[in-house]
């Protein structure tokens, strides 16, 4: 029997029974939409931060001690730019968890402190620190403070303080007493600097390094260290851990983009697999289904064998439906599937996630993901659809197929 | 004469739980090509077991059948699936005729196992159905048809693959007794006219009256043979 033959019939048998066909397909394309669903919000995922990786400073290296009690000191820095030929600069930052609160005028704002060498931060993240309003005049003051995007511009679309004004800064330092309030002059505003450092400074106010000494009493608890090229990022990392005679992490971005690159993946598969039981659902649907129909149509089974028909065209039968549900409600479920992933995608971006930690990368934004649809995906689906179909329907073809013609034309 | 089946010492057996039935005891004629065979046997003689046999539906336990020299009980079910589309057409008690296909797409359907292609399928279903009587029905599904247009859908269907031989299971059985001498009489033209072979399994003396030969089954055997009023 030909192809084509083969499915005209298939086709014109699923149409007879219109209700049944399309409830089995339904349960494909249920499979196919989680699958895709997850896959393509997953590929969106992965392109957002293979996007961000561009605006990641890739020959910045991240040092913090490990543990309470562990500081780092300009001695820690001076060696590290010293003995490691690599290092342009390294300089340490003082930025503690706690965030601060900020008053100016009748304004208030909370915020996170760093306190940097402004000189060489410069150095480190150039296009970070960058003005919007004011600039940094030399000599710089002990009180100097210039604030990030987010501090400078709050919601209510104000600007929070004047170039030149001064803004009363509520910090949290322990002792007697624990809260102590300090002035500063603010010298300037940053430009947006977005997600995609290590630190997020548009939600922080800067202030020189050696009055950040002095407000907490204690040495550094972080440093960055800018390399002369980004390939030894990783190696230098390494050497910065042996050096310093201190438990400290050092974290090369190259190093943390691959390993999150890696969990990405392995979560987009995982989500995927558990996606595919849906489907392997839906393969029992249609090996239930099939098993049913052989039954029915056992007698017709017969008469096909009686006019001649090969143990394989009747097997061929029953499996080009099950293919047929099996594409149809692939090709179905594919655009179900990207569409239901555009529905989730605007739901997340609902969500704003509160964050109170500078640190944790895009704390505070909401999240976008524009999900993509990839071409190995949409194959890979649509063969797996189909497969499963067959899968599940070769049992009940080939027990139609073998169905003994005498029996099954004495079939009642 | 030349032969176009052949039984020789035919023997079937069917196993009911833990008791052998035997259904055919040693079973041996031949029928000539252009003859009208009817077997004639009350209910458990053989004759459907026979009829199966013969149309390579079922095989023999012991013995030899032969369809236009071919020795079935040589042959695969892939082969003998092949000897059902190309040597044997089935005419059934009951018709069976596929409900949601018109007369002509049943017609057609041992065509397209025969890997014919669609405008000579088309051309020659619709030239069998005119043969027999249906031109105008091409289009009607089973259950648009009376019970004796859709036991002329089913000879139709018999006959497209112009096979060596046709055979039915009591063809008239189902049907009222004016309808039945139809199909009997119909039989009887295609049987003059194209020198079709029948062999026919019936209780109905119309078709004894048509018949060159009719066999008298008897527990499995043959009890014998009379020439039937169809031979001058």
């Amino acid at each position: 029997m030909k192809r084509k033959t083969v499915l005209s019939m298939a086709w014109e048998n699923m149409k007879q029974r219109k209700l049944r066909t399309t409830l089995t397909t339904l349960g494909v394309i249920i499979g196919i939409t989680a699958i895709l669903a997850v896959t393509s919000l997953g590929e969106g995922f992965n392109t957002m931060v293979t996007e961000q990786i561009e605006y990641f400073e890739l020959d910045v290296v991240m040092v913090m001690p490990i543990g309470r009690e562990t500081y780092l000191t300009s001695e820690d820095a001076g060696n590290i730019s010293q003995v490691i030929n690599e290092v342009a600069v390294a300089t340490p930052v003082m930025q503690k968890m706690m965030p601060i609160g900020l008053y100016s005028g009748e304004k208030n704002a909370t915020a996170l402190l760093l306190g940097v060498n402004f000189t060489e931060f410069e150095i480190v993240y150039p296009e970070r620190l960058v003005f919007d309003e004011g600039s940094l005049l030399q000599p710089i003051e002990n009180d100097t403070i210039v604030l990030g995007y987010s501090v400078a511009h709050p919601e209510t679309g104000e600007a929070f303080a004047e170039v030149g004004g001064e803004v009363t800064v509520e910090i949290y330092v322990g002792g007697l007493p624990p809260i102590r309030n300090y002035t500063f002059t603010v010298a300037g505003t940053l430009k947006e600097s977005g997600a995609g450092t290590l630190i997020s400074i548009d939600n922080m106010v800067l202030i020189p390094l050696n009055t950040a000494k002095e407000i907490y009493k204690t040495d550094y608890d972080m440093m960055f260290v800018k390399l002369v090229d980004q390939e030894y990022s990783e190696r230098v990392a390494e050497e910065i851990k042996d050096m310093l005679q201190k438990p400290v992490t050092a974290l090369a971005p190259s190093v943390m983009i691959q390993r999150a690159g890696n969990i990405l993946d392995m979560a987009e598969i995982f989500l995927a697999g558990i996606a595919s039981i849906a489907l392997l659902v839906a393969g029992v649907g249609i090996m239930n289904i099939m098993t049913v129909s052989v039954m029915e149509r056992t007698r017709e089974i017969g008469i096909l064998k009686a006019l001649g028909a090969k143990n394989r065209n009747i097997l061929s039968m029953f499996l080009a439906e099950a293919a047929l549900i099996g594409l149809t409600g692939g090709l179905l479920g594919i655009p179900t599937g990207y569409g239901l992933a555009h529905f989730l995608s605007y739901a997340l971006s609902t969500i704003r996630p509160q964050s109170s930690n500078g640190l944790i990368q895009g704390g505070g934004m909401s999240i976008n993901i524009t999900p993509v649809l990839s071409l190995s995906w949409v194959v890979g689906a649509l063969v797996f659809g189909i497969a499963v179909s067959l899968l599940f329907a070769l049992y009940p073809a080939r027990k139609a197929a073998k169905l003994d013609p005498v029996e099954a034309l004495r079939y009642e | 004469m030349t032969v176009i089946l052949e039984t020789k010492n035919v023997k079937k057996t069917y196993k009911m739980g833990d008791v052998l039935v035997p259904a055919l005891r040693g079973v041996t004629f031949k029928v000539a090509k252009g003859e009208i065979l009817a077997v004639f046997g009350s209910s458990g003689s053989g004759k459907s077991t026979l009829l199966h046999i013969l149309g390579a539906l079922d095989r023999a336990d012991e013995g030899k059948v032969f369809v236009d020299g071919i020795d079935l009980s040589t042959l695969s079910d892939n082969e003998l699936a092949d000897v059902r589309l190309r040597k044997v057409g089935f005419v059934f008690q009951f018709f069976n005729l596929l409900p949601r296909l018109t007369a002509l797409r049943n017609v057609e359907l041992p065509l397209t196992l025969a890997d014919v292609s669609d405008k000579e399928c088309h051309k020659k279903a619709s030239e069998v159905l005119k043969l027999v009587g249906l031109e105008g029905r091409l289009d009607h599904r089973p259950t648009e048809l009376s019970g004796g247009e859709q036991q002329r859908v089913a000879i139709a269907r018999a006959l497209v693959n112009d096979p060596s031989i046709i055979l039915a299971d009591e063809p008239t059985g189902n049907l009222d007794t004016k309808t039945g001498f139809e199909i009997a009489q119909l039989m009887k033209r295609l049987n003059e006219e194209k020198g079709q072979t029948f062999v026919v399994v019936t209780h109905d003396p119309a078709i004894a009256e048509t018949a060159d030969h009719i066999i008298y089954l008897k527990d499995g055997l043959i009890e014998g043979i009379k020439k039937g009023g169809g031979r001058p």
